[in-house]
């Protein structure tokens, strides 16, 4: 069971890959090199190449299955075709087709693929992440760099207590359900439903808040300027070769762009 | 709950910083399912469609700021939860960040204009409008509408603060005055 939630869902698995090895924090600094590219870009050729290469690295680099890589971005693929049509009827320019009142317009027909991989790379780039690192060693490695420990230590401690969160919304639900009141009724009843299930969790999550602070004093958190971790991680140089790649490839693209 | 308190104080309590991790926990997964919804309006209706629900992603950073009442909270709490929308698979991948980065500085604005001093209603609906305008603008980057030639994205923009001003200002407001008057937070309005 748990084995089929790694293989489908958007969870860390450490599979000894390249990816998996490399320092957290150029893994989230080449998601911002590739995001940062993706809006310069003016070509969705240039779209398209980044969305080839990010795949292959996942695949390759990243020994992610191609299956696990569909399962998670279905949604996104979806919405990115959804975003594509949309700009073919949005964008001013030349009409090509009438539908009705909505006309497909030459401009349209370009702009909506740059807007499609944007969209699905910046996403597929940021899934690669996740599947890649451990969040523990993503906070370790925001702390090296400056970022002081309460303040990384507050995601991590919110990450700590999401699937607390997710088991006390189906607590809530099933509590709710017990006393006659369906999850499968009307939106409106739906909506007072929900309203009812984010007060309960709210005033849950905030008394588990108050006695997490209480075991943190207790145990002298934030006494010393700096802190110690049980597992450290170390930065590789050669690590950077990922982020010197992207950018090369991003720039020549650009380059690309403006000679043809 | 005391409308009124002064302001300047960056000193967070361990208190406070679990109080920021919970609440952006809770409003990850609430805002990850909302986040679907948004964006089957948004990428299907464009401007207009994402305008309606767009002020319902602020309710918790008003909630963290009026709970906390220290300069930063919507801001941390903005960033923070958008990192746990990321994980939980958010359709715009590490894009979120970039609202929770704009929507955390509108609400800051607003409250460094009053000196971190009004905590009422007004101020709280004023927050939730801005930071559903100013969420918009990096909608409009993010997706591509661009206003020079998209009437939507102007005519969004009024539907957007009302939507800002009662899903996220209103109900963050009253949330933080129920949650205040529990007595569940001892540093609530400290």
């Amino acid at each position: 069971m748990a084995d089929n939630q790694e293989q489908q869902g958007l969870v860390y698995t450490n599979r000894n890959s390249l990816m998996n090895r490399l320092y957290p924090l150029v893994k989230l600094a080449w998601v911002f090199v590739i995001a940062i590219g993706l809006f310069i870009y003016k070509s969705p050729i240039s779209g398209a190449v980044m969305f080839v290469s990010v795949l292959l690295l996942a695949m390759l680099a990243g020994k992610i299955p191609f299956r696990q890589i569909l399962g998670s971005s279905k949604i996104i693929l979806m919405l990115g075709i959804l975003l594509m049509v949309f700009h073919f009827f949005a964008d001013p320019g030349e009409p090509l087709l009438k539908l009705g009142p909505l006309t497909i317009t030459d401009n349209g027909l370009y702009q909506g693929p740059i807007f499609f991989f944007r969209l699905s790379v910046v996403v597929l780039a940021s899934f690669v992440l996740i599947w890649t690192t451990d969040t523990r060693d993503l906070m370790v490695s925001l702390t090296k760099v400056g970022v002081p420990y309460r303040g990384a230590f507050a995601v991590f401690l919110a990450l700590r207590f999401l699937p607390l969160i997710q088991r006390e919304v189906d607590a809530v639900r099933a509590a709710h359900s017990i006393r006659g009141k369906s999850t499968s009724s009307g939106l409106g009843h739906r909506f007072k439903l929900w309203q009812r299930y984010i007060f309960t969790i709210l005033i849950n999550g905030l008394r588990k808040a108050e006695t997490t602070a209480t075991s943190l004093e207790c145990r002298a958190f934030g006494l010393y300027p700096t802190r110690t971790y049980v597992k450290d991680i170390h930065f590789n140089p050669w690590d950077l070769v990922l982020i010197v790649v992207t950018v090369v490839l991003s720039t020549g693209l650009i380059i690309i762009e403006k000679v043809i | 709950m005391a409308e009124k308190k002064s302001g300047w104080n960056f000193n967070y309590t361990t208190r406070d910083i679990v109080i920021i991790a919970v609440i952006a926990a809770i409003t990850g997964v609430v805002n990850t399912g909302v986040g679907n919804l948004w964006y089957l309006a948004n990428t299907s209706l464009g401007p207009l469609g994402g305008a309606l629900l767009q002020g319902a992603f602020m309710w918790a950073y008003i909630l963290a700021m009026w709970l906390i009442r220290k300069p930063g909270a919507a801001l941390i709490v903005g960033i923070i939860e958008a990192v746990t929308e990321i994980l939980l698979g958010n359709a715009a991948g590490i894009g979120t960040l970039g609202w929770g980065l704009t929507q955390g500085l509108a609400i800051e604005a607003v409250m460094a204009i009053s000196n971190y001093q009004k905590f009422d209603m007004l101020t709280a609906i004023l927050a939730g409008a801005a930071a559903s305008q100013f969420g918009t603008l990096w909608t409009s980057i993010f997706y591509g509408w661009d206003p020079a030639y998209s009437k939507d994205v102007w005519m969004a923009v009024p539907i957007n603060l009302i939507s800002g001003a009662i899903l996220s200002g209103l109900l963050g407001y009253l949330l933080a005055k129920a949650i205040s008057r529990t007595g569940l937070i001892r540093s609530a309005g400290r």
